[in-house]
């Protein structure tokens, strides 16, 4: 027998390798990035300089690393470098190849702790990858047989040609364990065996690249970057089965791998390995091309058969198996490219190494290709039985933008979607299916907060339906159903039997369908409903979705987002049209704080802006600002009408934050008499006690205040629950509903050593005190523990103050995770305000009961808890004191629930909050109400003003003794206004708007407003900036239907 | 010759027969759609299904396509063949509402609402047609192209056909060209089967004019007409 041995030693011995090398990944997706430019810029640099002959430059196949494409490997300090520009190539060559400078610019660093790594072994993401399969791509260039024969390539195919039997190759792929990669999961060696034994005179083997799964490419990935392996698996397989021909069914659509694997199969054949009397061992095998149009059912193995015989891509009834009868009626056995390529490596390596790695039952590493919201994307190969947390926060860096991990979709279409509680989840064949997912070809879809479960579901149905070959009824009807209906659900015209016939559907065609397209296509409904049940009922009752991504449902996903279903896009398009009266309507109508919203609201509109995701959202907040600005200064709805009904029932409102002052508002605008009783000698609650002038001056909180008083309710200050007066006594006072909207005062305490000394304060007090211009004592040294906003903002006010040196902040996770506003942590560090972040107090130093100092120790992020933040633990040995004159305290605050009557039946949560139900705000006991911080601690203004709205809708049904239910209806704006038509100049110019500013040096000292608000023009070109999809649903359509036959009548008419 | 066992009975059946011809065979009965004696079997529109295996590792196959093996377990009128048989009705039903043949296949099975919105097409892709014209008619002048919700049976092209002898046997087997009777209530998803399921009941004949069908009241209908209607006819008879 010839043997390959005379022909590998010369190809080393001439090899360059040991010159530097540069490998450039050029798959596909690096070529679409460019790569082929920075190749040609690499090879003029080299001519320019001539170092032909000194460096050697590979073209490779795809690195696997999608997101830092193209990027380049340097043999032999495997130095990588990702994003290479063709403009840095002659400095690589000149600084890096000859200088062994490394370019710092290029080299991979870690976003969380920014470090930086230049070798390829070290990254995050393949450090934990076990790459056997995928890891030659990087070394070789898939044109060249010399390359793979370089690396130990066909040396699998000689051992199996002179020293093993068919049995013992198919022993050999039993023991390793190795299962179908294509998705199903069935052992191979046992295929194999069936196939071998079903007698028949003319045996064929084909292998499945029909790879259609969207967001899978590792089987395109391996046949365009290393052709080889692939086929001396198949010969391998051909040998131990005794076929004589195989099949290599490709897509059409992916051109580079049916060059390579052509180019790779003529190498070959010139080789003999392929053909007739191959190595001359007298096995005769070789190997064809059939090109696929891209039907996704024609990875079903029958319907493969069928395409290649030139018919229909159908699936036909199992049994007969293709290993009975397959292609041309003929025992046909059919693995996927990554099962072939796994061959080559079992029979090097050995059986039993092969089934060390792995899990269980799913033995060796599977390539994964992991894309949707995560850092970093790719291909990624690690052995089965890896934990999706591995896979998702360790290779591939967790989720970007700070955004919370939600779901992972494995397997494609027919897969399902996994929730992030089984974030741990080991990944292998039978995990997978247990959690109502597959494996199939190694898609990991990963999604954040912003991705609707229900939409997803629809998105893999329209795949389907377009995919689903159409034979049988179940697949094809019963997907154009479940599709209607899903769609229905996220048009918000859903109802909650739906979900019943869903599933039954569902399960019907899974049973009933003719092939494995059919029987998974439920998949992606059935999990979804299976761990997001809540969002499917949130889109059928509630008319929600909180992923704001239903156009039907959410109208605009800025009103959507906003609690109190502010019109956004109605008052922003008024602007840009300079109807700033009519905006300011619109705003007042639903908001009686608006000047107030628009300074202090944490705007979670502007999160969900849509114009946000490629860019700048649209200064939403600014935006109402001006609007409201404007109004103040031209004297416009300062007052509003007193509707007050002296025959309608007094409601007894506690509390003057905006929770309670809504609420009176909506209710005396109903026309009832509502009473406020305040235990201060002032009004607002926290926004008067809280929040700092800087950011609110107190003006505008008047103004607001004013027009809220105007609708006609009375307030009582200085009148205390539990002190002035008791429930009962409201009760006996005629009083027909209450709402208690107290809020929560008290602060948390640290729970360390040390608390109660002196100089230990709390950020809610020294605010207040600030705010209502009492005296404070304070000393020179401040540390302030916390990462809220009362945290950031008592720093700010006393730094203002200017009677202390230094205020520091310690937080104890990163400025990723801090909950103050991001605009309030930007000024504070503008301001000089230093934060300490990964830090946490452990003991307070005090003498003779006088706090001197603290004990802080650092802190590392840990691993991701069910939260899908990373979770702060401390570092040991890494603890330090701090020297203190006083700590302040802001970490979070809870309600004082202590002033309630003991003989109410109003039950409280261990927290201290009023338990009630989160609809209707009710409480345990009947015509009670409460809402606010008393409820849910940590509440925002925007989030206490809808609480007022809700109770007041509430306390009304309830006075006319209705049923008290919250309704739910569409969001759909309160008029369409046209759209600005802008030229192209316009839209060139329009950029997003900076909102002007004091410099830190103006506003250090003062506690003058730190926003200045838009100039009109600057409002204008903000607002043109909307990109109205209030207009997307199927109204708005209708509006610029009726709008364009309008102007078609008028233009007649003319 | 394997053994099997269909609903209890054991049975050795022929080499090479479908579930469905030994079912038959033996007296039993399954709904068909796709399936002709004339034809080969397509297993398409998957009303056949019979559920086989034992205890839990069951599955549901389509009957007209599977072949008897050794020890095969077969049960033709499972809870879950029903279960699914119905939901298949209905899916039929919902993409052509106005076919006699799928009316009848309703009312037989029980089904009497239709929970998915109609489609009122003209025709649920069983393929009858297609093999018609190839295996009886030697023709093949009609077939299947697109897939997935865009699936058509159509000539090559949508060209009239050269082949095409307007022979007619397309629409012979068509089970979807025989229309139903659209009854009292056209619009009605489910026609109420009146002619498969009720004996004739007619309390009193009505005049030529008065019947949809000139049926004189045999169909069965005229029950729901209300009782004063029905005295007022007596009373002009």
């Amino acid at each position: 027998m010839k043997n390959l041995d005379s022909l590998r030693n010369r190809i080393i011995k001439e090899s360059s390798s040991n010159l530097p090398c540069i490998t450039i990944s050029s798959g596909t997706c690096g070529q679409a990035r460019g790569s082929l430019k920075v190749i040609q810029a690499f090879q003029d640099a080299l001519e320019k300089h001539k170092l032909e002959d000194k460096i050697s430059i590979k073209v490779t196949g795809c690195h696997g690393f999608c997101e830092a494409e193209p990027n380049i490997i340097i043999y032999p300090d495997e130095i990588f470098y990702h994003n290479v520009d063709p403009e840095d190539a002659e400095e690589i060559i000149l600084e890096t190849v000859m200088n062994k400078k490394i370019i710092d610019r290029l080299i991979y660093s870690d976003i969380i702790t920014g470090e930086k790594t230049p070798s390829f072994q070290d990254i995050s993401f393949y450090k934990k990858q076990y790459r056997l399969i995928m890891g030659n791509n990087s070394l070789i260039d898939p044109t060249s047989i010399d390359d793979y024969l370089f690396v130990g390539g066909y040396k699998s195919l000689e051992k199996v040609l002179s020293q093993m039997n068919s049995e013992q190759v198919i022993d050999a792929v039993k023991k390793s364990g190795l299962r179908g990669r294509g998705g199903g999961g069935f052992p191979t060696g046992y295929k194999w065996s069936f196939c071998k034994k079903t007698p028949g005179d003319f045996k064929y083997i084909i292998c499945n690249a029909d790879e259609g799964d969207p967001g899978a490419y590792m089987d395109r990935s391996l046949l365009e970057g290393n052709p080889h392996s692939v086929l001396e698996g198949m010969i391998i397989g051909a040998f131990a089965i005794g076929a004589r021909e195989g099949w290599i069914y490709v897509r059409e659509e992916y051109p580079l791998a049916v060059k390579n694997i052509t180019l790779a199969i003529n190498q070959a054949r010139e080789l003999d390995l392929l053909g007739k009397d191959i190595l001359g061992s007298g096995f005769d095998f070789d190997i064809k091309i059939a090109k696929g149009a891209g039907a996704f059912v024609c990875g079903e193995e029958t319907a493969l058969i069928a395409s290649i015989e030139g018919k229909r891509g159908v699936p036909r009834q199992r049994p007969p198996f293709p290993v009975q009868k397959g292609l041309r009626n003929k025992p046909t056995n059919i693995n996927n490219v990554e099962t072939w390529a796994n061959i080559p490596l079992i029979i090097d390596k050995g059986a039993d190494w092969f089934a060390s790695i792995g899990s269980e039952k799913s033995k060796g590493t599977k390539i994964f290709s992991l894309v949707g919201k995560v850092q970093d994307t790719g291909l990624v190969e690690v052995p089965m039985g890896i934990s999706l947390r591995e896979i998702i926060y360790d290779i591939g860096r967790g989720i970007p933008d700070g955004r919370r991990f939600k779901a992972v979709q494995t397997g494609g279409p027919s897969g399902g979607c996994i929730p992030k509680e089984l974030i741990n989840l080991p990944i292998d064949y039978d995990s997978l299916t247990q959690a109502g997912s597959i494996m199939g070809s190694g898609g990991l879809i990963v999604m954040d907060e912003s991705t609707c479960m229900v939409d997803i579901a629809k998105y893999f149905l329209t795949f389907l339906l377009d995919e689903s070959c159409g034979k049988c009824l179940p697949c094809r009807k019963g997907i154009q159903k479940m599709l209607e209906i899903v769609t229905d659900i996220t048009n918000g015209n859903g109802k909650e039997e739906d979900l019943k016939t869903l599933e039954e559907l569902a399960y019907v065609i899974q049973d009933t369908s003719l092939c494995g397209l059919g029987q998974t296509a439920p998949n992606s409904v059935l999990s979804t409903l299976r761990y997001f049940r809540q969002e499917y009922l949130d889109h059928i009752n509630k008319k929600r979705c909180d992923a704001a991504v239903c156009k039907n449902i959410i109208s605009s996903p800025c009103q959507h987002t906003c609690p109190i279903d502010t019109e956004a896009p109605l008052y922003i398009a008024l602007i840009a049209r300079k109807r700033y009266e009519e905006s300011l309507d619109v705003i007042k109508s639903e908001n009686p704080f608006a000047s107030v919203v628009a300074r202090v609201c944490h705007h979670p509109c502007e999160s969900k802006c849509r114009a946000g995701e490629a860019g700048k959202p649209v200064s939403i907040r600014g935006l109402k600002r001006f609007v409201t600005d404007y109004g103040l200064k031209n004297g416009l709805c300062l007052q509003t009408d007193s509707t007050v009904d002296k025959n309608k029932e007094k409601v007894a409102i506690i509390g003057s934050g905006p929770a309670g002052l809504t609420c009176a508002f909506y209710l005396a605008k109903k026309g009832y008499q509502a009473t406020v009783f305040e235990k201060l000698s002032v009004v607002g609650g926290m926004l008067t006690t809280a929040i700092p002038k800087f950011r609110l001056p107190r003006e505008i909180l008047n103004a607001d205040l004013e027009f809220i008083k105007s609708s006609g309710f009375e307030i009582q200050t200085e009148k205390e629950l539990g002190r002035d007066f008791t429930i009962q006594e409201l009760y006996d006072q005629n009083f027909k509903a209450i709402f208690i909207a107290t809020g929560g005062h008290q602060s948390w305490k640290l729970g360390i050593p040390g608390e109660d000394s002196k100089g230990v304060l709390y950020g809610l007090e020294v605010l207040k005190d600030i705010n209502m211009d009492r005296e404070i004592k304070i000393g020179k040294k401040v540390g302030i523990v916390g990462g809220g906003n009362s945290a950031v903002d008592a720093a700010r006010a006393l730094l203002r103050k200017g009677l202390s040196d230094t205020v520091t902040i310690y937080y104890r996770r990163t400025i990723n995770e801090m909950p103050a506003y991001q605009e309030e942590i930007d000024a504070a560090l503008e301001e000089g305000i230093e934060i300490k972040f990964l830090t946490s107090p452990t003991k307070i130093i005090s003498k003779n009961g006088v706090l001197k100092g603290c004990e802080f120790v650092k802190m590392e992020l840990g691993e991701v808890d069910a939260s899908g933040r990373r979770k702060p633990i401390p570092i040991e040995g890494s603890k330090f004191i701090a020297e203190l004159d006083n700590l302040i305290v802001a970490i979070s605050e809870y309600p004082d629930t202590s002033f309630l009557d003991k003989g109410t039946e109003l039950q409280v949560t261990e927290g201290g909050n009023i338990v009630v139900d989160t609809e209707t705000l009710q409480t345990t006991q009947n015509g009670i109400f409460a809402g606010g911080d008393i409820v849910m601690a940590s509440n925002t203004v925007i989030q206490a003003i809808a609480a007022g709205k809700i109770a007041s809708e509430s306390i009304e049904q309830f006075l006319k003794g209705e049923k008290v239910k919250r309704e739910y209806k569409l969001n759909r704006p309160s008029k369409y206004i046209e759209p600005l038509e802008l030229s192209e100049e316009e839209l060139q110019e329009i950029r997003s708007q900076i909102m002007p500013y004091l410099s830190p040096e103006e506003r250090k000292s003062n506690f003058g407003e730190v926003e200045l608000g838009f100039e009109e023009e600057q409002a204008i070109k903000e607002a043109k900036l909307c990109l109205r999809c209030d207009l997307e649903t199927k109204e708005g359509q209708q509006f610029l239907e009726e709008l364009k036959n309008e102007k078609e009548e008028a233009r007649k008419n003319a | 010759m394997p053994n099997i066992k269909i609903d209890g009975i054991d049975f050795e059946a022929p080499e090479g027969w479908t579930i469905l011809e030994a079912a038959k065979f033996l007296g039993l009965e399954i709904p068909t759609l796709c399936y002709n004696e004339g034809l080969t079997s397509w297993g398409g529109c998957r009303l056949c299904v019979v559920e086989i295996g034992k205890d839990d590792n069951t599955r549901l196959v389509s009957s007209c396509t599977y072949l008897v093996e050794e020890g095969l377990n077969i049960r033709t009128a499972s809870r879950r063949v029903i279960r699914a048989r119905k939901v298949l009705i209905e899916l039929l039903i919902a993409s052509c509402p106005t076919s006699k043949t799928i009316q009848d296949l309703a009312a037989k099975f029980g089904v009497q609402k239709v929970r998915f919105k109609p489609d009122w097409e003209d025709c649920i892709y069983c393929g009858l047609c297609v093999r018609m014209c190839e295996e009886q008619m030697d023709a093949k002048a009609i077939g299947f192209v697109e897939r997935g919700g865009k699936l058509r049976i159509t000539t090559p092209f949508d060209r009239r056909s050269d082949v095409c002898r307007l022979c007619g046997a397309c629409m012979y087997i068509c089970p979807t060209c025989q229309l139903r009777c659209d009854g009292p209530n056209p619009q009605n998803l489910v026609c109420g089967g009146c002619l498969n399921t009720l004996q004739p009941t007619c309390l009193e004949y009505y005049d030529d004019y008065m019947c949809y069908e000139g049926l004189k009241g045999d169909c069965g209908t005229c029950i729901r007409e209300e009782p004063e209607k029905i005295k007022k006819t007596r009373r002009i008879k």
